[in-house]
């Protein structure tokens, strides 16, 4: 993961796995989210989905529900990562302005 | 039920591709043993394999991996990757991480891989998809690599400086020293592959 933590610059992947947890979500279930969500351009596997949510976790922008003894374990965005979602939609909204500017919106 | 008798030891990707293959055959997984595969009879092409290399983790976080595959509805078989029989064994792995430089046995030991079965849904079956990610999976398959080459090419040096002579033994560490490079050599290319590819994508 590359995230950028000062800029506030978020992988694709990394903002999709926070917006799956905006509801309790378990790791299969965040892989069925940004399949149809992207409609299937962007597949993610098992391995790097794992390492994706241990470093949100070390990072503090998820955390695991703790049900106590449900095997699928569960994930939810914290405050943390929601601010770091806001920020990120900020950063979106500037960077497209910029391009619409120079591009003068024929996108 | 067939019984195969093979061993890939270091050759994940021929592993990964046997593996492949006998399922497309008809033949699925059942066991795995030292040297040993079980396969039962399946429809073709039913199930899919990756091999995934664990050995720098520790028998902790190797467990947590395999609950979390297995949560996402895949089975996981522990494999080896070398051939010692051993029982209250402890070992240093210089490439591990944390915990992972130490492997024992009963534990982690003999159990550095994992074979990944996953139904086939028509997709590639692949466990890492993100550049940086695949990158990153490879630097400890580099690094044990790393570790073996550098370790026989000091003992050659070592030798020579100590019988002041190109003896049978130096000679041997450094062809071993050099064989170990080649699979070194071989994810150090994908590694940079993939973190040029990073840099620009994803």
């Amino acid at each position: 993961m590359r995230d950028s933590v000062k800029g506030g610059a978020l992988t694709e992947v990394t903002f999709f796995i926070l917006l799956s947890l905006y509801t309790p979500n378990h790791g299969y279930g965040i892989m069925k989210f940004i399949e149809e969500k992207t409609q299937g351009r962007l597949v993610l596997g098992a391995g790097s989905l794992y390492g994706a949510i241990n470093t949100l976790q070390e990072r503090s922008w998820i955390t695991p529900l703790d049900d106590g003894k449900g095997r699928k374990k569960e994930y939810v965005i914290t405050k943390t990562g929601k601010e770091m979602a806001d920020i990120e939609i900020k950063r979106l909204k500037n960077l497209i302005s910029i391009a619409e500017e120079i591009m003068g919106g024929q996108v | 039920m067939k019984k195969y008798c093979r061993f890939f030891g270091c050759f994940l990707d021929a592993q990964e591709n046997w593996l492949n293959k006998m399922a497309q055959k008809g033949y699925r997984l059942i066991r795995t043993g030292k040297m040993t595969y079980d396969f039962e009879k399946c429809k073709p092409g039913e199930y899919q394999y990756a091999i995934e290399f664990v050995a720098q983790q520790s028998f902790k976080s190797e467990k947590e991996y395999r609950t979390f595959l297995e949560a996402l509805g895949y089975k996981v078989f522990y494999k080896n990757i070398n051939l010692n029989f051993s029982i209250g064994k402890i070992k240093w792995r210089p490439y591990g991480r944390g915990m992972g430089q130490i492997s024992t046995s009963p534990g982690s030991y003999n159990k550095e891989l994992f074979i990944v079965e996953k139904k086939n849904d028509g997709k590639p079956f692949n466990l890492h998809t993100m550049n940086c990610d695949k990158a990153n999976y490879y630097k400890p398959l580099r690094n044990a690599w790393l570790t073996i080459a550098a370790i026989s090419l000091a003992f050659a040096v070592w030798f020579y400086i100590d019988t002041n002579s190109i003896s049978k033994e130096v000679i041997t560490l450094i062809i071993l020293s050099l064989l170990c490079s080649i699979p070194m050599l071989k994810y150090q290319k994908r590694i940079s592959y993939f973190s040029v590819q990073s840099n620009t994508e994803e």
